[in-house]
């Protein structure tokens, strides 16, 4: 009895003090203050270190480039430096002269820092940002305003992938590196530095992380573009204050949205959640392009995804409809090249696309078609002698031997349940042309390991969430020399004649020359398929109705820089 | 002095326990398919790096000096650097243990006590309509899948009434204002911790409610209790005075001898409820392939849980005047 | 309760009865089994069980129906050709339907196969693990038993789904009877004590000491003499495993660390909580939930309706076997 009574009441006793304390919580926000959820903790805020999402978002905020994109044309448009760059064929150099802007500490941003930052990076070979500056030979400090960058040699994607990269301050790295200089490992002292109140010039600056738990940040009062009119947008900040709040899981994120415990969720939303999130009073959803790719990729280096013909196949018996249609419900449009064909420029329209708008029956008899007279055979073919779809057995590669088992490596569930779902799918479509392959979801790390430095796998499905808007990518996925292990060519591609257009390409500064010269590439690649193009998933945001209003919606989301700019409270 | 040696000797044993554990998972390290030196080194690092790591670690050195080397580490608390979270394994241990402490020992001492509570009450009603309805609410409350009800819970009572917070240990609002008091910080931290603490205590009680109701129909049939009747002390007195106490002993030992479980429980609900504790470090750890964290956490726990059987035989011993004497 | 020495006391009646020893053992056998089954099925709490169990046992069954029906209603791949998100139940989908348009039902029901199949196979192999250790530790005595137990304790110290966890990553992705191994190894110890006392208690009884008189070698009392002896224990304990093994099986698949080609209901409980159906389907929630709990809880049930039939000391007054 005495364990009953008195428990309950002192229980409730603290229900009701709890309730009553927290109450103010919800009243005192007399700044405006930004609440965004994001899926897991940034690792690190360190920028050389920092190669995560969410520490990328994090650090967006503070640390600036000298350009980005305009979230309307997307074009390349000026946003430290102040106007684009002269460009100097003869000594093949770029000349940008910086806009007047200061650190967060009140001191000004010059030149210095410009040279620095590059010279930092390719002193320290600062694994994330080196191979972007390594174009640069020299950079050299004009003046306060104005910083020369002098090329090796001509480069078309100087200012689209070098240029669009933060620059550091001097005053506060300058004596870390002094110090990583007298380390038996200058880099890895670089990287692991832990600075409490990073300096950058953009909108905001870190108050206060609370490990596992929240970041804190506050504005910036010397952020240049504040009250600035840049590409026709009146920029802020109007709000004094962001909190990232960590949700480890998407639908409490999601209810928490919905509650208004935050008002932006930045983060992907599964197609799921969509329904019930635009029927929701509280929420709105914002709905936008993505440039990005998920495909599946081969081993070409070894049998019997060597043999074009069997990749070819594949991608007819893929239905990407199917993907589209179901997997995303809707919320996402197939690919059919490696460009993503909303990238209208870049973007060849005319390269083969395998099995669009076929049946199941349809697809498994042009597929079969194809392997048989190449050489395929089987005991018991999927097409029998009347011409109806069968279940086969012991198919086997041209020459006569039989196929062994394949299997084909996806991102576990939990990471990506698109991925992983496709991977049964496919096994299940290859499956009925008797191909012996089955779907393997692998630890992400795991995965990558496998695929990227060992290069034991058959094929796998994989993904580039963000990918650029200039197809330099293609260079990197397909070009010979990236085919060792730890290099982008994963799938161990080699065509002579792709090198020399890409390389071509990357030297061609004319943009329609070198339009051409992507349109082949593109061609040859869809009629080698080392990769199948699958999907490009749609953005899904949502933020809380009566949160913040303002958000710029952008190739990618409205998470961007844009939207942190100009989102104002949103009247009651 | 009985009991001196008897604690002296169990936490021996527990200690022997953990070495056992602490090898049987180099063992495993070293044994299971794969390239063991990945699992110690980041493999994303260059090679460089490696090198210097792995002559820091003394993974290049032949198996049993590793070993050695590895249970030195132990001691010396160098468990080595997290691959996700890029730093030292200790200090991701240390901000998580207490949070996983607190929540364990809270719900397992609490269930325990309403266990034992109800279990008595209800062994008295025997036969009547009450025992077989409590009965069976607790074997459906022991047999409930967690991480499914504490969805459920989150639902109905974060989302739908809104009484509790959806996850999480604190509030960051309340805490990022330099000016909320300790008071307030210490409500807040109970605030969250009621909804995992209430899916735990309700997976638990039942147990621990049918051992005492068996043990307490057990003791009832036996001659002290007949005594103490005749003696003309009230029904109420005999129940909690005589009966009680040793029929609440079984629960204790059931209390230790379901830690393992309840720890289960308690990884889970931290998932679940984004309770930044020990349990759902590893389980994150593993997700990751993040190694070095992923033993530790293990390790950890399998301290905590040590610690905690360690606790619970002491109790005993006290408890039961037979061990006494 | 050793059958043999009861059999042993009737033997002695056998000049009034011309029936030969082995028969009347086994009539003797069979007349007890039907004591204990009356006795079972009186009691409530055994019956609900019992009832549930075979449920769930048609469900396991029915689960090869309904690809033949149709082949869309294969539960990992058969898709329904009309409906490509999540709907409520309807006349074709009994259930509803997964965001991809996989029918609930069938995925239902293939779940009640993998939870008796894991639950059973994990229970028997931690059973044979158990009892086969607890028997030699009883039987054997002195060191080997100090160790064997002290071996046992280690393994019961270990939370089970956590170390499973900690393999899982050095294996990589798990495969259901990898999975099912893996419980069993770390579910023995339980049974191995309760195993070892019994074998203690009847390492005492006079019979063991004939046979060993008669030469029997310690294999053979081991196997001939004891284990049958000891047999109704471990398999009332098996129900017990089998509960924590389908519960293990749950939580993994449910962490994502399941077998991804099989569909259990722990699985259906990660799909629905992965792509974002957790709050908006509960039709899609709520049964393999609930199922879960509910084999769990008639496992649990039968359990403890088998121990009162076992153990005098559980059973209601007035009724003896």
């Amino acid at each position: 009895m005495g364990f009953c009574i008195k428990h309950i009441v002192r229980t409730a006793a603290f229900l009701f003090l709890t309730i009553v304390c927290l109450l103010p919580a919800k009243v005192s926000a007399e700044e405006s203050l930004l609440r965004m959820g994001i899926p897991e903790e940034p690792r690190t805020l360190n920028v050389w270190m920092a190669s995560d999402a969410n520490s990328r978002k994090v650090l967006s905020l503070i640390y600036q480039p000298l350009y980005t994109r305009d979230p309307e044309t997307l074009r390349i448009t000026p946003w430290l430096a102040q106007s684009m760059p002269d460009y100097d064929p003869e000594t093949v150099s770029y000349t940008v002269k910086l806009r007047a802007a200061k650190w967060a500490d009140g001191s000004r941003v010059t030149a210095e820092d410009v040279v620095f930052t590059v010279n930092l990076i390719q002193e320290f070979q600062v694994p994330k940002y080196h191979s972007k500056w390594e174009p640069v030979k020299r950079v050299v400090a004009v003046d306060l305003q104005t910083v020369k960058f002098y090329l090796k040699e001509p480069i078309a994607t100087f200012v689209s992938r070098t240029l669009n990269n933060y620059i550091a301050p001097k005053k506060e790295w300058a004596p870390v590196a002094e110090k990583a200089r007298d380390q038996e490992k200058p880099l890895k002292f670089l990287m692991n530095t832990r600075i409490e109140h990073p300096l950058g010039c953009g909108p905001f600056v870190l108050e206060k992380w609370e490990e596992g738990n929240y970041l804190y940040l506050t504005r910036n009062p010397h952020f240049f573009g504040r009250n600035q009119e840049i590409n026709q947008r009146k920029l802020g900040p109007y709000i004094d204050a962001m909190l990232f709040k960590v949700y480890g899981t998407a639908d409490v994120a999601i209810m928490a949205l919905k509650k208004g415990s935050i008002d932006f969720l930045w983060s992907a939303i599964q197609p799921g959640y969509l329904e019930n999130l635009k029927k929701n009073e509280n929420t709105r959803v914002f709905i936008n392009q993505k440039s990005a790719l998920y495909y599946m990729g081969f081993n070409v280096r070894k049998p019997p995804f060597s043999d074009a013909d069997l990749r070819r196949a594949v991608n007819i018996l893929i239905d990407k409809d199917f993907i589209v249609e179901r997997i995303l419900q809707g919320y996402a449009t197939r690919m059919d090249s490696i460009v993503p064909a909303e990238n209208q420029f870049w973007y060849a329209a005319d390269v083969p696309k395998y099995g669009q708008g076929m049946s199941r029956t349809e697809r498994i008899k042009k597929a079969y078609h194809l392997l048989r007279q190449n050489g395929y055979s089987w005991e018991r073919p999927p097409v029998d002698a009347a011409g109806k779809v069968v279940n086969p057995s012991g198919i086997c590669l041209p020459g006569g031997a039989p196929m062994q088992k394949l299997t084909i490596l996806t991102p576990p569930a939990d990471y990506d349940p698109n991925r992983a779902t496709c991977g049964v799918m496919v096994q299940e479509w290859l499956t009925a042309l008797g191909i012996p392959v089955s779907a393997r979801p692998m630890s992400f790390g795991a995965l990558l390991q496998k695929v990227k430095r060992e290069h034991d796998f058959d094929a796998f499905i994989l993904g580039y969430g963000r990918l650029s808007l200039d197809p330099d990518y293609l260079r990197s996925f397909f070009h010979s020399e990236n085919k060792n292990p730890g290099g982008w060519n994963m799938s161990g591609y080699t065509n002579p004649e792709f090198d020399r257009l890409s390389e071509k390409s990357v030297e061609t500064m004319n943009d329609d020359k070198r339009q051409e010269l992507i349109h082949q590439m593109q061609m040859i690649v869809m009629r080698d398929v080392p990769y199948i193009p699958l999907y490009k998933p749609a953005a899904i945001e949502a933020v809380s109705r009566d949160g913040f209003s303002g958000w710029e919606q952008m190739v990618g989301g409205i998470g961007n820089i844009w939207s942190i700019c100009q989102v104002k409270p949103a009247p009651h | 002095m009985h009991f001196r040696q008897l604690i002296l000797r169990r936490s021996l044993e527990i200690l022997v326990i953990f070495f056992v554990i602490l090898t049987g998972l180099f063992l495993l390290f070293h044994l299971a398919p794969g390239d063991p030196v990945s699992r110690m080194v980041d493999p994303s690092m260059t090679p460089e790096d490696a090198d210097i790591l792995i002559s820091q670690l003394g993974l290049d050195q032949p198996v049993w000096l590793q070993y050695l080397y590895y249970v030195k580490n132990f001691f010396s608390g160098n468990f080595g650097t997290s691959f996700h979270y890029g730093r030292p394994v200790v200090s991701v241990i240390w901000e998580r243990l207490p949070n996983t402490i607190v929540l364990f020992t809270t719900s397992v001492i609490l269930s325990a006590m309403a266990g034992v509570f109800w279990g008595k009450i209800v062994a008295w009603y025997k036969g009547r309509p009450i025992d077989t309805w409590v009965t069976i609410l607790s074997l459906v409350c022991h047999t409930l899948f967690l991480p499914w009800i504490a969805l459920l819970f989150i639902w109905i009572f974060g989302y739908g009434v809104g009484w509790f917070p959806l996850n999480g240990m604190i509030t960051p609002e309340l805490w990022m204002n330099p000016k909320t008091g300790f008071f307030i910080k210490a409500v807040d931290i109970l605030h969250h911790m009621l909804l995992p603490l209430f899916t735990l205590f309700i997976i638990h009680v039942g147990a621990y409610l049918l051992i005492m109701r068996s043990s307490m129909l057990e003791t009832l049939s036996e001659d002290y209790i007949l005594t103490a009747r005749a003696k003309g002390l009230n029904e109420k007195q005999v129940r909690n005075r005589h009966a009680a106490p040793n029929a609440a002993l079984p629960v204790v030992t059931s209390v230790g001898l379901s830690l393992a479980f309840s720890i289960n429980g308690g990884a889970l609900t931290e998932t679940v409820f984004s309770w930044p504790g020990i349990g759902r470090e590893l389980i994150f750890a593993v997700s990751n392939n993040d190694y070095p964290l992923a033993l530790a956490s293990f390790l950890f726990i399998s301290i905590v849980v040590l610690v905690a059987n360690l606790v619970v035989d002491i109790l005993y011993a006290y408890l039961d005047p037979r061990i006494r004497y | 309760m050793p059958i043999l020495t009861r059999g042993s006391d009737i033997d002695g009646g056998a000049m009034k009865n011309p029936m030969n020893a082995a028969q009347l053992k086994r009539s003797y056998n069979i007349q007890r089994f039907l004591e204990g089954w009356s006795l079972f099925y009186e009691n409530l709490v055994g019956r609900i069980g019992l009832i549930l169990l075979m449920i769930f046992g048609l469900m396991a069954l029915l689960s090869f129906i309904p690809p033949l029906i149709d082949p869309m209603y294969h539960p990992m791949t058969g898709v329904d050709p009309d409906i490509s998100r999540s709907t409520p139940p309807s006349l074709h989908h009994w259930l509803g339907t997964d965001n991809i348009g996989r029918d609930l039902f069938s995925q239902l029901l293939t779940g009640a196969r993998i939870a008796f199949l894991v639950g059973v196979s994990a229970a028997f192999m931690s059973i044979v693990f158990g009892t086969l250790i607890g028997m030699v530790a009883g039987y054997a005595g002195r060191v080997t038993d100090s160790l064997l137990m002290r071996f046992a304790d280690i393994i019961m110290v270990m939370p089970s789904l956590l170390v499973v966890l900690l393999m899982a990553s050095f294996f990589g992705q798990l495969n259901i009877w990898i999975i099912v191994l893996l419980i069993a190894l770390f579910r023995w110890p339980g049974v191995s004590r309760v195993i070892r006392s019994q074998t203690l208690s009847l390492k005492q009884r006079p019979f063991i000491d004939m046979a060993r008189v008669a030469g029997a070698s310690h294999l053979r009392i081991l196997f001939r003499h004891i284990l049958p002896n000891v047999l109704p224990m471990a398999l009332l304990y098996m129900t017990f495993r089998v509960t924590s093994a389908i519960i293990v099986e749950a939580a993994l698949a449910f962490l994502g660390f399941g077998d991804p080609n099989t569909v259990s209901w722990g699985m259906m409980l990660q799909w629905v909580w992965k792509t974002g159906h957790m709050f908006q389907a509960p039709y899609w929630l709520l049964p393999p939930g609930i199922c879960i709990s509910l084999i769990t809880l008639s496992f649990y049930m039968m359990g403890r309706a088998m121990e009162e039939v076992l153990d005098p000391r559980l059973r209601k007054e007035g009724q003896r076997l």
